[in-house]
């Protein structure tokens, strides 16, 4: 079925909403935070953007005029087809610049997790869930403004900036930050003989401008709240973002021949003139540049494609107060694996990380290492029905007792920590604007051990809505 | 450590602005709302990223267009601008790149895919393609199907408004089959003629005769 028997049957719902305007009933969804006022804004949401054509979509549909599945696999947010690879690496310069450069995201998420405060000790007191703080209650999660798109023949931006409704953590107190940047100037030689693309790019998220969803930002779990490696297990930079909308950086990037990519940049703290690029609380320091390395080999062939890939990553990261404390240096190598099936109806991609980061502690303090290792392998279905099954296994050794140890700071927990599990997921796309899943997050281990840990199994319902 | 990575980091940076010099007198424009940019660049900018350098897509989603008769590209082209090809890949992919295309610009399009050299497509099932073969040059006189050689040529290379068929996906030709026979989507210009045609032909017959095709030169 197409978008424009959809409109059709959408008709009927758009008449069946009050004519109170999209944005006061989702104002209202988000103070009352109930699953009344969810489902009026995402029948609102819905059937707004039923009424518009494929081509009123988000930022980079309004740009290239085309349906979401022609950069999204499978019309599902983020993972990327070989076409919407190029059209990043070619700086999101393809199409044609819109009059409204401009889009808007939104997450609706409920979650329940039985989480104690000891998540080993069945029975210990709730302190709240995994993934958000208001356990089990339909939650407006986060919006983002998203800006950007063409600017020149050459240069092209996305820009996000967000709204976390529960920063403050009770709900009422959200906060509005920079989130991810994107800056690049690409050029593209392409004849008969040669095919090189090669570009600049500055951004405030190392691993943000990755084309294959490996690294934390735009993937695995992206849907804020997933529970992801649970509470209990700490996770490469790379993979953790935790220097995301604190580093700034930049670099230079080539693909060669739809075969080898290479990337080389530097990050750097995001303060002074950068700090409009980063969280207006809790900045993070790191000393001098830090490379960044992005290895990738890839090939196409008839309905699939196949991408092998190393990553590198060295940060000095000040533990506190630039000048006044130890720097530790975390040393990120990472391998990925993708393979993607594409013809309609069918979509299929499988992803795999393993990523190690070593931490050097400055003042000659041992060492500790992080291991993790993710997979998730999703099927969609004429771009409106699929599946997803992830696996993660995080580790950590817990060497440095003035570091963070076990994640959940359990006393004498030295030796091995983390976390094991499976993350079924089903979801649905009535439109190519909306999403609506369901994850179940089953832990194997939590804190290095499997004594209670299906304790904190997760489910997580959400709507996910961008136009 | 820090000097070696910034000096790697404007080496490479150096390397490529020495690259985007040597790039300057060739265009790299992927502007779709840009009258001056030819259809020769945008072939090798844009449409590149899905139907391949050259017309020879990898992906069967994407149709070969490599030695395609320019009066069809220029119909179907024509015919996504006015949004009056509505076959849902062909409104999901094409209407948006087609959507500010100048006359001048697909009629360089289409001159550009002519002159581009086909591969041939894999090898398929022997038998299906014999079956295919006969189809193609004889019709099924049984439900009244014509011969396909008759109006694409006795190689499938088209001529004039009708497409070139040979080396296509054999995905695709069975896609647009199902689309001339279940949709009125394509029922526009010399589509028209094809929805009897594909209405008469049995699926296995549709499978053998685009197996025969994509397996030709």
């Amino acid at each position: 079925m197409n978008i424009l028997n959809w409109n059709k049957n959408f008709n009927r719902l758009r008449e069946a909403v009050s004519t109170q305007a999209p944005v006061e009933l989702w104002r209202t969804a988000a103070q009352k935070a109930t699953w009344q006022g969810v489902s009026i804004a995402l029948l609102a949401t819905v059937s707004t953007v039923a009424s518009m054509d494929a081509a009123a979509v988000p930022l980079f549909a309004r740009q290239t005029g085309q349906n979401c599945q022609a950069c999204h696999a499978g019309g599902q947010f983020p993972e990327l087809t070989p076409y919407g690879r190029m059209f990043k690496l070619t700086g999101y310069t393809l199409g044609q610049r819109t009059s409204m450069p401009v889009a808007l995201m939104a997450v609706f998420t409920s979650t329940s997790a039985p989480t104690n405060s000891s998540p080993n000790v069945p029975g210990s007191p709730q302190v709240g869930g995994v993934g958000t703080p208001n356990n089990g209650t339909p939650t407006f999660a986060t919006a983002s403004l998203f800006a950007g798109g063409k600017l020149t023949d050459s240069i092209g931006m996305l820009a996000q900036y967000s709204f976390d409704n529960y920063a403050g953590d009770t709900g009422q107190s959200g906060r509005m930050f920079s989130d991810n940047t994107d800056i690049r100037y690409a050029k593209h030689i392409i004849n008969n003989q040669t095919d090189l693309i090669f570009g600049f790019d500055a951004n405030n998220n190392p691993g943000v401008e990755d084309v294959w969803n490996s690294s934390g930002a735009w993937g695995y779990n992206v849907v804020p709240g997933s529970a992801g490696a649970g509470p209990s297990a700490l996770q490469p930079l790379l993979l953790s973002q935790g220097l995301g909308q604190q580093a700034v950086g930049a670099g230079a990037y080539m693909y060669w021949n739809k075969t080898l990519y290479a990337e080389l940049s530097g990050y750097r703290t995001g303060d002074g003139v950068f700090s409009f690029l980063t969280h207006n609380y809790g900045q993070t320091y790191i000393q001098g540049t830090n490379p960044y390395v992005r290895l990738a080999l890839t090939h196409d062939w008839g309905t699939s494609n196949a991408m092998v890939g190393y990553t590198y990553f060295d940060a000095n990261v000040y533990e506190g107060a630039v000048g006044s404390s130890l720097v530790d240096e975390h040393r990120d190598n990472m391998v990925d694996f993708q393979y993607q099936y594409l013809l309609d109806p069918s979509v299929v991609t499988v992803e795999m990380a393993d990523a190690n980061e070593q931490i050097f502690y400055g003042g000659g303090g041992a060492t500790d290492t992080i291991n993790t290792f993710r997979a998730k392998a999703s099927y969609t279905y004429q771009a409106h029905y699929g599946a997803s099954l992830s696996y993660f296994n995080a580790s950590n050794t817990a060497n440095n007792t003035s570091f963070q140890g076990c994640a959940d700071g359990t006393a004498g927990n030295v030796g091995q920590c983390g976390a094991e599990g499976w993350t079924p997921e089903v979801y649905f796309m009535p439109v190519q604007n909306v999403r609506i899943g369901l994850q179940y997050t089953m832990f194997s281990t939590v804190n290095g051990t499997t004594l209670n840990a299906s304790q904190n199994n997760t489910t997580m319902l959400y709507a996910w809505t961008a136009f | 450590m820090n000097k070696a990575i910034l000096s790697a980091v404007l080496g490479a940076a150096l390397l490529a602005t020495g690259c985007s010099n040597l790039q300057s007198n060739t265009a790299s424009i992927r502007d779709l709302n840009d009258p001056s940019v030819s259809g020769h660049v945008l072939a090798e900018q844009v449409c590149s990223m899905c139907h391949g350098v050259g017309g020879n897509s990898i992906n069967p989603t994407f149709p070969r267009l490599a030695g395609q008769q320019p009066a069809y590209l220029v119909e179907q082209l024509k015919a996504f601008r006015s949004h009056s090809r509505s076959d849902v890949a062909g409104y999901q992919y094409m209407w948006g790149i087609a959507r500010s295309l100048t006359d001048k610009q697909i009629d360089e399009l289409a001159q550009y895919y002519k002159g581009q050299i086909p591969v041939p497509g894999p090898a398929r099932n022997a038998g299906l393609v014999a079956q295919g073969k006969a189809i193609f040059l004889n019709g099924v006189e049984a439900t009244g199907v014509p011969a396909c050689a008759s109006c694409h040529g006795p190689q499938g290379y088209g001529h004039d408004g009708f497409p070139r068929l040979a080396s296509q996906h054999d995905n695709y030709i069975l896609k647009q089959l199902s689309v001339f026979k279940h949709t009125n989507d394509r029922y526009t210009g010399m589509g028209t003629m094809m929805s009897p045609v594909a209405y008469n032909l049995s699926g296995d017959q549709a499978r053998e005769v685009a197996a025969y095709l994509s397996s030709q030169p």
